[in-house]
C-alpha cells in the first residue's frame, strides 16, 4: 500500500469497511503516512497504535456510512502530521467511560499518551477523532 | 487481517493438588479482531477450574486496549474466584508491548515477568 501525505485535506482519504478484520489495514495506512512524513520507526508505531484505537472505537461504538465504511485521512501541516478517523455516529461519553479495573475505557488515555494531541469533533452527522504528532 | 495465534503450552505441576499452572502462548498482533479469541480461551480455562495462568506474550508484536481489557477482566475474575493469578510474560526486549502495559497502568492487576521461568516460579510461591 502506498500512502501519500498531501497538504490538501481529504485528498488521500481511505474508505475502510468497519470490521475488526480491517484493523491491520488501518494500522498499515497510518504507519505508511507516518513514515512518508519522516517519522522514525518508534514514532510510526505510536501513530499506528493510536489510529488502531480510534478505528476500534469507531467500529465498536460508532456507526458506518451506508456502504458500511468509516474514513481515514492523513494531513501534513508544517511540522505536524494529523490522522483523522471519521464515522457517521454521534459520540457519547459512555463509550469512553473508564472504570478502575474495568475492561474498557483505555483507548483514549493511550491515544493521548502516544500522540501530542487528540481532538474529538462531534457533529449531528459524524464523529471525527484527530490524532496529531509534531516533529521534534 | 493481522497474524495472531494462541495455543496451550502445557501444564506445570505445582505439587499441590488443584493448583497446577497452565501456560498459554499468544503471538502476533492482538487487536480487536483477535482479542475476543484471547478472552474466550482464558474464560475456558477459568471455567474449567484453573486458577493459575501464565500467558506468554514474548512473540506478540502488537497489543491494543481491547486485549489489555480482556487480560484485566480475566485477572480480576481469577482473583475474585479466590487467590487465582494471571501472570504475563513479556521480556524487556519486546519494549513496544511492555511499554503499552506500562502506559495502560495495569500492573496492580496483572503481574508482568521477563521470562516464563520467573512467572512460573512466582506462581509456585502463591498459596
Amino acid at each position: 500500500m502506498t500512502v501519500r501525505v498531501r497538504a490538501e485535506q481529504d485528498a488521500n482519504e481511505l474508505q475502510l469497511p468497519a470490521r475488526p478484520a480491517k484493523l491491520a489495514a488501518a494500522r498499515e495506512y497510518a504507519h505508511e503516512a507516518a513514515a512518508a512524513f519522516g517519522f522514525d520507526a518508534d514514532r510510526c508505531y505510536e501513530v499506528a497504535f493510536a489510529v488502531n484505537e480510534a478505528v476500534t472505537n469507531a467500529i465498536r461504538h460508532g456507526r458506518p456510512d451506508a456502504h458500511g465504511c468509516i474514513y481515514l485521512s492523513a494531513l501534513a501541516d508544517g511540522d505536524r502530521l494529523t490522522l483523522a478517523v471519521r464515522d457517521c455516529g454521534t459520540f457519547t461519553a459512555s463509550a469512553a467511560a473508564s472504570t478502575a479495573n474495568g475492561e474498557g475505557g483505555r483507548g483514549f488515555p493511550l491515544m493521548a499518551r502516544l500522540m501530542d494531541a487528540v481532538q474529538l469533533c462531534v457533529s449531528s452527522e459524524s464523529t471525527t477523532v484527530r490524532l496529531s504528532k509534531a516533529r521534534d | 487481517m493481522g497474524f495472531f495465534y494462541i495455543s496451550d503450552d502445557g501444564t506445570v505441576d505445582s505439587g499441590q493438588q488443584g493448583n497446577d499452572v497452565v501456560v498459554l502462548v499468544a503471538g502476533g498482533e492482538i487487536d480487536y479482531s483477535a482479542s475476543p479469541q484471547l478472552s474466550e480461551r482464558l474464560s475456558e480455562r477459568i471455567d474449567g477450574g484453573i486458577t493459575r495462568v501464565v500467558l506468554d506474550l514474548s512473540t506478540v508484536t502488537f497489543i491494543d486496549s481491547t486485549a489489555i481489557g480482556a487480560l484485566v477482566s480475566a485477572a480480576t475474575r481469577l482473583r475474585e474466584l479466590g487467590g487465582g493469578t494471571l501472570a504475563v510474560v513479556c521480556p524487556e526486549e519486546n519494549r513496544r508491548v511492555v511499554r503499552i502495559f506500562e502506559i495502560a497502568g495495569v500492573d496492580s492487576v496483572i503481574a508482568m515477568h521477563g521470562s516464563r521461568e520467573d512467572a512460573i516460579a512466582e506462581l509456585a510461591t502463591v498459596t
